[in-house]
């Protein structure tokens, strides 16, 4: 009498190699204490554990169900066409020498290949692959395949010491405690796959992101990003310094999601980076996005919104490529603005985009976002901009814009699409302008920006801002040249228009430049040409040398006019 | 952002070099250099273009007075491009060097003024 005979009940397939195939059994009336163990292993509580802990406690159960003294799961490796043993009971070491079964050899390799349960009656004549399974003195096993949706996900395989039988009921006990198993694991797996496609792209996203928003006086802007619950999109904002002291926001939206997006992202970004240093303005920008866009190579298409600030003029241009209109906040009030769209970046050949020129003044907050913030299922989308717009309407900075939108709109699950916001600020200047300066050359081109700023808000006229600006530069630059360390190595600038009496608007300036360094007369050809500089561009210069350093004091008359009739040198 | 850039070309045998941007005591140093850098030993001079320029101070002044010298010491000429009325041109009038420098209103009448100098010099 051969091994196999001692099984029934199950209809089998002879495989040689002392192995034996068996057909999958049908569930069966069992007697009572079957019935519990059955109840065991469907055991609703099961599915609330996490992988580990479910695959241990199935064994478990599986194992006190069949009587047996082993059980164990190994997983199909399919870059390798390999089993790999994650869980087991009673031969813990397979699991921790990480043992590897090819597929199609030996027991379980069998069972995986073929598809097939498998029952071994004596293991001393069956071919198996894995040694530990001897030197544990294992004589009979029960191996059945762990199958999702017809794909092979692993083995479930249980043992005996001693020899014994395996009935059609042993088989449905372990065909049930495998069919329980394989779509936990299969949804583990895809999780950990998503979980870590997810770290990659939220890696990516974060490093395509600006780290530091840059600090201007009297303009701030603020910023957030909003990750999907469970997916990375290609939402992007950026700010951009541009040349003279205009400042660029961009947001934008690439179609799609995952890492392609988040990269298509990145490259975006960088093309309407590069192109804002360039061009004409913000539609010319987006146009050579578009173009870019369109000589790619793979379909992309993205919405963007650009806009550039003069803070000097306070004069703002703003275009849209296929992308939603910005909120203007002003007086507590807040509004979209009309910006007729251009095609969405990548949309339509030589497409042109349209622009809006306005002006962005004290205290006025522009905000840019991305569709992700304001689309909410089942609500028209008027209804949503229109909230957005409420949400937003008391915010007095940038930082409050992004804080009111996110604190507002947000839906405690979180977002189904990842969303964006940028907020631009007026701060504005204010009457008498202080402004305390690290001694360096590289602050001068700020200060002379918000000088001139501050200058036109007080009404003086193009050429005395131009004048001024020129001579307060060269009282600063001989402040930063000559403050020594170890002393404070800083500076102060301060304007100041003081009127003649309460009723009439001033019609002078009065600018001074305080050091902390040792007063130098101005040497060699370069110093001396600062010091013509400013006498010629000022009504009075005063220099105060003091033991704790210099106050160099300018006057100006606002305009010409007033200059020509003051009396002053023309 | 950096506050300038310069466009550095050799044409009809003189090195143009076109300046866009603010020139200040924080690039003035670092332009100067990378104008001489560029300018080859066997060119007649060098035309600078500051046309594009939106800020001159005493800085960049000094830039000009030390570029001259030191193409005078090669036997090379400098020419400045400043078209009337630019923030160039406002800088240089207030501090009063404009007909101590070798001031021209355009690139082309730069580059004819360096020929004729290397050729009177021939």
């Amino acid at each position: 009498m051969d091994t196999e005979s001692q099984v029934e009940e199950p209809r089998r397939v002879r495989l040689g190699a002392g192995q034996v195939a068996l057909e999958p059994a049908e569930p069966i009336l069992a007697p009572a204490e079957q019935v519990r163990h059955l109840y065991r292993l469907s055991d609703p509580a099961l599915s609330e554990l996490p992988l580990a802990e479910l695959l241990d406690e199935l064994l478990v159960r599986v194992r006190d169900a069949l009587g047996v003294d082993t059980a164990a799961i190994l997983l199909y490796d399919p870059e390798r066409d390999e089993l790999v043993a994650r869980a087991a009971k009673g031969i813990e070491e397979e699991v921790e020498q990480g043992v590897r079964i090819p597929l199609g050899q030996g027991f379980a390799g069998r069972i995986a290949a073929e598809r097939v349960a498998i029952f071994i009656a004596e293991l001393d004549r069956a071919e198996v692959v894995n040694p530990i399974l001897r030197r544990k003195g294992i004589r009979s096993m029960l191996g059945v395949p762990l199958i999702v949706e017809s794909e092979l996900i692993g083995v479930m395989h249980v043992g005996s010491l001693r020899p014994r039988t395996f009935d059609q009921r042993d088989l449905a006990v372990l065909q049930l405690a495998a069919a329980r198993a394989a779509p936990a694991i299969e949804r583990a797996r895809l999780f950990a796959a998503l979980e870590h496609e997810h770290r990659v792209t939220m890696l990516l996203q974060r490093s395509l992101l600006p780290r530091a928003l840059p600090e201007m006086v009297g303009i701030k802007v603020a910023a957030r990003y909003l990750p999907a619950r469970d997916e990375v999109g290609g939402d992007w904002y950026d700010v951009i310094e541009l040349p003279r002291g205009l400042i660029g926001v961009a947001i934008g939206d690439v179609v799609g999601h995952g890492v392609r997006a988040a990269a298509l992202m990145g490259q975006l970004r960088t093309a309407l980076h590069s192109y804002s240093l360039e061009s004409q303005g913000p539609a010319r920008t987006l146009e050579l996005v578009d173009r870019f866009v369109q000589s790619m190579d793979e379909y992309a298409m993205a919405t963007a919104a650009y806009a550039v600030l003069d803070p000097e003029t306070e004069r703002l241009r703003i275009a849209l490529a296929g992308h939603p209109p910005p909120v203007l906040i002003s007086g507590r009030q807040a509004r979209l603005l009309e910006v007729a769209p251009g095609a969405p970046l990548g949309g339509f050949p030589y497409a042109s985009c349209p622009e809006l020129e306005t002006s962005l003044r004290p205290g006025e907050t522009l905000v840019l976002y991305t569709d992700g913030l304001i689309e909410r299922r089942g609500t028209p989308l008027s209804q949503s901009l229109s909230e957005l717009a409420e949400a937003v309407r008391e915010a007095r900075s940038a930082e409050a814009a992004c804080r009111l939108a996110v604190g507002r709109l947000i839906p405690a699950e979180g977002l189904a699409d990842d969303a964006a916001i940028l907020a631009l600020h007026n701060v504005g200047v204010p009457e008498r302008l202080r402004l305390d300066l690290p001694a360096e050359p590289g602050v001068l081109s700020g200060a002379r920006r918000v000088l001139r700023r501050w200058l036109r808000a007080r009404g003086a006229s193009e050429p005395v801002i131009s004048e001024l600006a020129l001579a307060t530069n060269e009282a600063c630059a001989n402040a930063v040249e000559h403050a020594y360390p170890p002393g404070p190595a800083s500076f102060e600038l301060i304007a100041e228009a003081p009127p003649a009496d309460p009723d009439s608007p001033p019609a002078e300036v009065v600018i001074t430049v305080r050091d902390h360094g040792r007063w130098r007369p101005p040497r060699g050809e370069g110093r001396g040409r600062g010091l013509t500089i400013i006498e010629a561009a000022v009504d009075r210069l005063d220099v105060k040398p003091s033991s704790n350093g210099t106050e160099v004091v300018m006057r100006r008359r606002l305009t010409e006019e007033a200059r020509a009739m003051s009396g002053a040198r023309p | 952002m950096r506050l300038a850039d310069v466009e550095l070309r050799v044409r009809d045998g003189a090195l143009v070099a076109r300046v866009t941007g603010e020139i200040d005591a924080s690039n003035a140093g670092e332009l100067r250099m990378a104008i001489t850098a560029a300018t080859p030993n066997d060119a007649v001079g060098v035309v600078l273009d500051l046309t594009g320029v939106e800020h001159l101070d005493s800085a960049g002044i000094h830039l000009l007075y030390r570029l001259g010298e030191s193409l005078r010491s090669r036997g090379q000429t400098l020419r400045v491009v400043v078209p009337g009325g630019s923030p160039a041109d406002d800088a240089l009038r207030l501090a009063g060097v404009t007909r101590h420098l070798d001031i021209v209103r355009e690139l082309d009448e730069g580059l004819r003024a360096l020929a004729a100098a290397a050729g009177g010099g021939a």
